[in-house]
């Protein structure tokens, strides 16, 4: 599905990836290779999104919170075991990572039955590599134990006893310079000031600096044994270790499975979570139309949730081409992002948030409105960004384009604008593209005969006793009083309701007496049909 | 100990001051090879001799044979079985094996290891890079074992003891100074801005003026231009960004206070420098005049 960086901003596209995003690299790899949905992609998505509301009904909410924080505390184990296999050294850090990777598929699966997932679906566990560890594991830590080498014992015992050779040497010289010279060589090296001491310094003392007032000095215990010893134990730990190596390569194809599920788990419990937090349906898929019932644009319902307001869930079916009308602030902008955020959910494989939903898995999702980030780096006005992208929704339409058109031509002169627009609508019912179209000119869907929707605007009653102090309280009202259900539009006009807006925003009431007595008059409206 | 007023030898003297006064202790330098891996390797070879389970990390990057900017040999890092120890993972030594015990930040050495030395091992330590993470790196450590945790520092990173409550030992020596006296001032200056004494609201001026971030040489001009007889606080010692003569020019004239005071215990002296060789014995006993603190040089044996 193609979604340019406007249409991806405006229809949510943008916002439900990241909420969609899983909490793991696992996760995130699976998603990178894993391509939206489109046209024949349909009995696929409609298997993954069952399977998501399936699971979003089955698991404990809970439950999937803390599955999420497992999958996210799960450590990489894949590029350790592709050098273990490639004959690369692995150290002891490695092995610990592996140990890591182990338990906190255990820690996983726990969680997976704690929230009452299915057995047949359980993550995976790796007990054969946890075995293979289990000899350097007390804890969650790992050393390379004795059990891991035939020799590795007595290799160590063999270093220590040497160890413990020098230190008796050692001690025995500082003993000697603590007799002799009256100071204390704790560290690795020492000092020995003439005035305290200028004869030759005992056996076993090297001078490493001498100047007129003080001699500086190490205890120097030369052990050829100790460094025999010492390379012994590396040649036996390395022996341990790559033959540890080795055993840990044979199950690479098993780490490879793991991680791959992890990936598909992360994925899908992202859905999952989403399903559960928003609410969500099984859609079924139709060509030419798209339908709902109760749905949420979630972005927008979040934003108003966090101002302490209340989303109206819509409901709207769209066959071919629609005129949107309505007042000001009424929401079709909003409308025509929902019809493209339900569209982009199908096609991630996500449950739509709609008590039911039919919808289409199209190829492009184009919005004609504004301009974004690439229109304004190209220089191109308001206008100008419309156009282009009027012309190439065009150029690239098919049965499969859904094109969001919100307020088109709005910026340039009103007569002209209008008839731009009415014979884009006609463009667009020519090539069979699915489109919502939003505007305030009059008559569009009339003179294009395309249907027409309006939303159903101001409830004037509910403004009559609104005495709005401020801009807050304002927009408070005009919040209850509006009403955001879309239904089947009037002939003719396309009702704005603008003055009785502007007077609730706090317009000068003279300005807007004047403006409602021009609108009455006898051709006042320029930009009328 | 000659010329010493301590019982002990300096660094068992040295040990006992400073692991009575915190369960960590950071060494920090006032220059490049100012004796504070020697001092470091002190306070472990006591713990050793008393067979105390010591936890180390460093926050500059210590132990490798020689300086990696002069080349100059510098002390190794030999650590003792039972030492916990924070380092990378690629510093992490192949034999004798450590027993991995966690991981935790990551580095450009890779993450940050917490591991038990289980035969005697000798290797490079460093911390992880961020003040943060080294100071979640300490509280590890000291969560890991029950001994004292010994910080071989960076002057240059002291923003890492914000916010904790360790020890700090102040190394100076001949690499800060040609002469005694040079030496001296400079660990005065150190110490005298690392010990900034912490806020009073009984003892404040009428005017308080609280520094956010650093307080940088702009900052004290213009607190010398317009608020002398103030009192200013910076948030710790380690915001306090100028040295020399504008930091006396500053503390002179306001009341230079912090939220967060550190605990300066002691200053060590390493009379060899690059350049210089300076008499032990003067140089201990100029430094503790200096910073009015108790300064040894362990490796002299020498207390003042």
């Amino acid at each position: 599905m193609n979604a340019d960086v406007l249409t991806a901003e405006r229809i949510g596209l943008t916002w439900l990836r990241a909420a969609v995003a899983p909490v793991g690299a696992f996760g995130r790899r699976h998603g990178d290779a894993t391509p939206p949905y489109g046209p024949g992609d349909e009995a696929r998505a409609g298997a993954e999104i069952a399977d998501v509301v399936a699971l979003a009904e089955r698991l404990d909410r809970d439950g999937v919170t803390r599955l999420r924080a497992a999958l996210r505390a799960v450590p990489e184990a894949t590029p350790i075991v592709a050098r273990a296999r490639s004959g690369d050294a692995l150290g002891d850090v490695d092995f610990y990572e592996l140990g890591r990777f182990v338990d906190a598929l255990a820690v996983l699966a726990r969680a997976w039955d704690a929230a009452n997932g299915a057995a047949a679906a359980r993550p995976p566990e790796l007990h054969a590599l946890g075995t293979l560890l289990a000899p350097g594991r007390d804890g969650a830590g790992f050393y390379l134990a004795d059990a891991f080498g035939p020799r590795l014992r007595a290799a160590r015992a063999a270093l220590a006893d040497a160890e413990a050779a020098v230190d008796a040497r050692r001690e025995a010289i500082a003993a000697r310079v603590r007799d002799t010279i009256g100071i204390d060589p704790v560290g690795d090296e020492f000092v020995v000031l003439r005035d305290v001491y200028d004869r030759p310094l005992p056996d076993g003392v090297r001078v490493v600096r001498e100047t007129p007032t003080y001699r500086a000095a190490t205890i120097g215990v030369v052990s050829p044994e100790r460094d025999a010893a010492l390379a012994r134990l590396s040649e036996e730990e390395e022996s341990a270790r790559h033959a540890l190596a080795e055993r840990i390569a044979r199950e690479a194809e098993a780490v490879s499975r793991a991680t791959r599920a992890l990936g598909a788990l992360d994925h899908t419990l992202a859905r999952v979570a989403f399903a559960q937090h928003r609410g969500a349906c099984v859609p079924t898929f139709a060509d030419g139309r798209i339908a709902f019932d109760e749905a949420t644009f979630a972005p927008l319902a979040d934003a108003l949730t966090a101002r302490g307001h209340r989303y109206t869930p819509l409901s709207l079916e769209l066959r071919g081409v629609a005129v949107l009308t309505g007042p000001n602030m009424g929401g079709k902008s909003a409308a025509l992002a929902a019809v493209g955020f339900l569209c982009a959910c199908v096609a991630l494989g996500i449950p739509p948030p709609a008590r039911s939903a039919s919808l289409p898995l199209l190829s492009t999702i184009a919005w004609i409105g504004g301009d974004g980030p690439e229109d304004r780096a190209r220089l191109l006005s308001s206008y100008a960004a419309e156009v282009v992208r009027a012309r190439d929704a065009l150029a690239g339409a098919s049965e499969r384009t859904l094109v969001l058109v919100d307020e088109f031509a709005r910026t340039t002169g009103p007569r002209e604008g209008r008839a731009l627009l009415v014979a884009f609508v006609e463009a667009l019912r020519e090539r069979g593209v699915l489109a919502l179209v939003a505007t305030h000119f009059d008559g569009v869907a009339h003179a294009a005969r395309a249907p027409h929707l309006r939303i159903a605007g101001l409830r004037m009653e509910a403004l009559d006793t609104v005495q709005a102090d401020d801009l807050d309280a304002a927009l408070d009202a005009i919040q209850s009083a509006m009403d955001y259900r879309i239904v089947a539009g009037r002939d003719g006009e396309a009702v704005s309701d603008a003055l009785a807006l502007a007077r609730l925003l706090g317009l000068d009431a003279h300005v807007v007496d004047r403006a409602r007595a021009l609108n009455d008059a006898p051709a006042a409206n320029p930009g009328g049909s | 100990m000659p010329g010493s007023s301590f019982s002990t030898s300096a660094p068992e003297a040295l040990y006992a001051l400073a692991t009575a006064a915190a369960r960590s202790v950071v060494v920090v330098g006032t220059a490049k090879n100012a004796g504070k891996t020697t001092t470091f390797n002190a306070l472990r070879a006591v713990a050793l001799r008393h067979g105390v389970a010591i936890a180390v990390t460093s926050i500059g990057r210590d132990g490798e044979p020689s300086d990696a900017l002069d080349g100059q040999p510098k002390p190794r890092v030999r650590l003792a079985p039972g030492t916990i120890v924070a380092l990378p993972a690629g510093l992490v030594p192949r034999s004798p094996a450590l027993a991995i015990l966690e991981a935790g930040a990551q580095s450009a050495l890779g993450t940050t290891v917490f591991a038990r030395v289980v035969l005697p091992t000798t290797c490079e330590i460093a911390g992880p890079p961020t003040a943060r993470a080294m100071r979640e790196t300490i509280e590890r450590l000291r969560g890991l074992g029950t001994g004292p945790v010994f910080v071989d520092g960076a002057i240059d990173r002291v923003a890492a003891l914000a916010g904790g409550d360790d020890a700090v030992i102040v190394a100076t020596g001949a690499a800060s100074g040609a002469t005694i006296a040079r030496v001296a001032a400079v660990a005065g200056d150190t110490v005298a801005r690392l010990m900034l004494p912490g806020r009073d609201p009984s003892r404040e001026r009428a005017r308080v003026i609280v520094v956010v971030g650093a307080l940088d040489g702009r900052d004290a001009e213009e607190l010398l231009a317009d608020a002398r007889d103030a009192t200013v606080v910076v948030e710790d010692p380690t915001r306090i960004a100028i040295r020399g003569a504008l930091f006396a020019k500053l503390r002179a004239a306001v009341d230079l206070r912090c939220e967060r005071p550190l605990r300066v215990v002691a200053c060590t002296t390493s009379p060899v420098g690059r350049d210089a060789a300076l008499a032990p014995r003067a140089l201990v006993e100029a430094v503790a005049r200096a910073t009015g603190l108790p300064a040894f040089d362990v490796v002299a044996d020498l207390a003042a």
